[in-house]
């Protein structure tokens, strides 16, 4: 089975982000590329998979991305990954989740696939729209929001997808795509061995003509504009309290509570 | 001139309270774009939905009884709400930031080709044209975005962030056909109630979260049940009690949870780790109970109040208990 993990490369979670005012992107200069943190969890699924479908499984990384933060997906083929392919070309940049979604399904058109599992929002940009307009452009049924693959094979997929007050069983055939939440588990560490093995491991490149992209992309086809940023309102500096004991601190809540007319 | 549909969200023949304040942005935005405001409800138990929907302000809204939009997942809702989208034209389809919504967003975006602006907590109309205002970047910016070209596409909506104004209007009822020449992929076998009763989180008024101060399972259930009930609201959590197992995940908020915006948020045994924040920090009022004073919560809080949360929140609750019934 051919498994493909779609991966965002975004700027460290950790550290301080900003948007250029001028070009209304995100600043990337002096920032660490990391994967998104929730495409780790699609990454730890995939290779759950491949433990329990065995060598005939490959998990093949995909990210749609400037060809310069390449090494960034060192990592998810050191987890255990067996290759990576990138969708790199300039007239890429700049493009919503409309032109990314279907460039990114022209693309995976290309290198094939039997499983897409994806992960369920960015950390930058939080749309959580490309999964399924993903689906859409590649035409395949998507199951959303998956915490535990029941079963897989012989074309088909079954699984535990979760809801607002539990969860479904949902089945289908493949090929389709999958999103999961954290309930698949907590992504692996590398290991030394996958570190070392990671550094040859290949990661091709694409770019918009490769794949036959032939409708305009980047900011130029993108249907959504930026007009204007701006930082957010301040809060107030928090009213602290020392409550000397419970009932203190509860009256303090509830005084605070009444004069905001919340209860 | 251009039009506005919502897609309304149910679930055991119940709307998702956001569908009103959907409604009544529908409205504003018609109003200001020269169009009408629609609905869209689909799946068993729509019609009577439908006509409770009749109190809010639409001008139309259309329905299905179809088992079908039950029984697979999502492509049968895609499918009307494709079809009742083109019905009226290049229209702004307003769909609730949850977890089905962002779904059903993604979807319909590609089928119609459009744009799609998320998570938004404002829109306006300027010059004719709709200005979708959300925080990004975990909420360290906010972003003003526009649709280029046609001016329609797909917003999606954080719940509590508008105003619902219940309001009937004469809405017609418009029962849709079923779209031709469609094969559904994912089939849905059951579906199992694991928090029946509780009231979604994204759309309580009060939540009330725990974290890791709360040392185990039982607090949530003996400290913080109480004073969400005696609100009226909902428990949430921190990831480090649901990654404890004390809780299960569909109650975490933040990055890698659910984001939400009540108007008052007690944040109880949270430290306020970034992560945490973005999934609160634009809740109405903010109130953190922490031993200890310096903790990051109190950047983002209100009132934060620096003591034993075990002694302080059974006192809470019998005070707002007393409070609600001082009222009634
Ligand atoms: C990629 C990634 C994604 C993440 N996503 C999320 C997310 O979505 N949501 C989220 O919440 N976290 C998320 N985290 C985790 C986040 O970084 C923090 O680790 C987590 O929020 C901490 O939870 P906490 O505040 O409950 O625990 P702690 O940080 O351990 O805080 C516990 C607090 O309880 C207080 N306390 C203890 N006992 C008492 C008492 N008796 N009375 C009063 N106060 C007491 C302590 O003073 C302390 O401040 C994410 C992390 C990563 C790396
Ligand atoms: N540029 C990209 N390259 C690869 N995968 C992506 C890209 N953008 C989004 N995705 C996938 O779509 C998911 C949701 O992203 P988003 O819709 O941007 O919030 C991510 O978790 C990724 O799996």
């Amino acid at each position: 089975m051919k498994i493909v993990v779609t991966v965002k490369l975004v700027p460290d979670p950790n550290a301080v982000r900003r948007i250029d005012p001028a070009t209304k992107r995100l600043v990337r200069a002096g920032v660490e590329t990391a994967l998104n943190p929730f495409d780790e969890y699609a990454i730890e699924a995939a290779l759950q998979l491949k433990e329990r479908l065995g060598a005939e499984t490959t998990v093949t990384i995909f990210t749609m991305a400037p060809e310069s933060m390449k090494e960034s997906l060192r990592k998810a083929l050191a987890m255990g990954a067996d290759d990576a392919v990138m969708l790199s070309d300039p007239a890429l940049e700049g493009s919503d989740v409309s032109v990314t979604s279907y460039a990114m399904a022209q693309a995976l058109k290309k290198t094939g696939f039997d499983l897409i599992l994806s992960g369920a929002l960015s950390d930058d940009g939080n749309t959580g729209g490309v999964p399924g307009a993903l689906a859409e452009y590649l035409g395949v049924p998507g199951l959303t929001n998956v915490r535990k693959i029941e079963e897989i094979g012989d074309g088909r997929i079954k699984a535990q997808r979760e809801t607002d007050s539990g969860y479904q069983v949902v089945s289908g055939p493949l090929p389709a795509l999958v999103t999961v939440t954290m309930a698949v588990g907590e992504p692996r560490y590398a290991s030394l061995k996958g570190i070392m093995g990671a550094k040859k491991k290949t990661i091709s490149t694409l770019s918009a003509a490769d794949c036959g992209i032939d409708r305009l992309v980047g900011s130029d086809g993108a249907k959504m504009e930026v007009v204007s940023i701006a930082a957010p309102k301040a809060r107030e500096k928090a009213r602290v309290v020392e409550a000397e004991d419970g009932a203190a601190g509860a009256q303090a809540i509830l005084d605070f509570l009444r004069e905001r007319k919340l209860v | 001139m251009r039009n506005v549909i919502i897609f309304v969200e149910h679930s055991s023949g119940q709307t998702r309270k956001v569908t009103f304040e959907l409604a009544a942005e529908a409205r504003r935005l018609a109003d200001a774009l020269g169009g009408k405001a629609h609905a869209l409800v689909a799946g068993s138990g729509s019609a009577a939905l439908a006509q409770q929907l009749q109190n809010h302000p639409l001008d139309k809204i259309f329905h299905t009884e179809d088992p079908d939009v039950d029984k697979f997942l999502l492509d049968p809702a895609v499918d009307y709400l494709e079809a009742a989208a083109k019905s009226i034209g290049p229209a702004v389809i307003l769909v609730p930031n949850t977890m089905l919504g962002r779904d059903i967003a993604g979807r319909i975006a590609a089928r119609l080709d459009a744009g799609l602006a998320s998570d938004v907590t404002e829109l306006r109309v300027e010059n004719g044209r709709v200005q979708c205002i959300a925080p990004k970047l975990q909420g360290s910016t906010i972003t003003t975005c526009a649709f280029k070209g046609g001016d329609y596409g797909v917003i999606t909506i954080r719940p509590n962030a508008f105003a619902a104004h219940p309001q009937a209007t004469g809405a017609e009822l418009v029962p849709l056909e079923k779209p031709a020449g469609k094969s559904y992929g994912m089939m849905v076998e059951s579906d199992v109630e694991e928090a029946s009763g509780e009231i979604g989180l994204e759309e309580a008024a009060v939540v009330v979260s725990g974290g890791r101060g709360l040392g185990g399972p039982e607090p949530f259930e003996t400290l913080l049940k109480p004073l969400a009930e005696a609100f009226g609201g909902a428990v949430g959590a921190s990831r480090a009690a649901a990654d404890a197992g004390w809780v299960p995940y569909s109650l975490q908020i933040g990055q890698t949870g659910k984001i939400v915006s009540p108007q008052l948020y007690i944040a109880v045994g949270i430290s306020g780790a970034i992560q945490h924040k973005v999934g609160m920090q634009t809740s109405g009022t903010i109130v953190a109970i922490n031993r200890d004073g310096t903790v990051p919560i109190g950047e983002c809080a209100d009132l934060l109040v620096v003591g034993d949360l075990f002694q302080i929140i059974p006192a809470l609750t019998t005070l707002v208990k007393g409070a609600k019934t001082a009222h009634a």
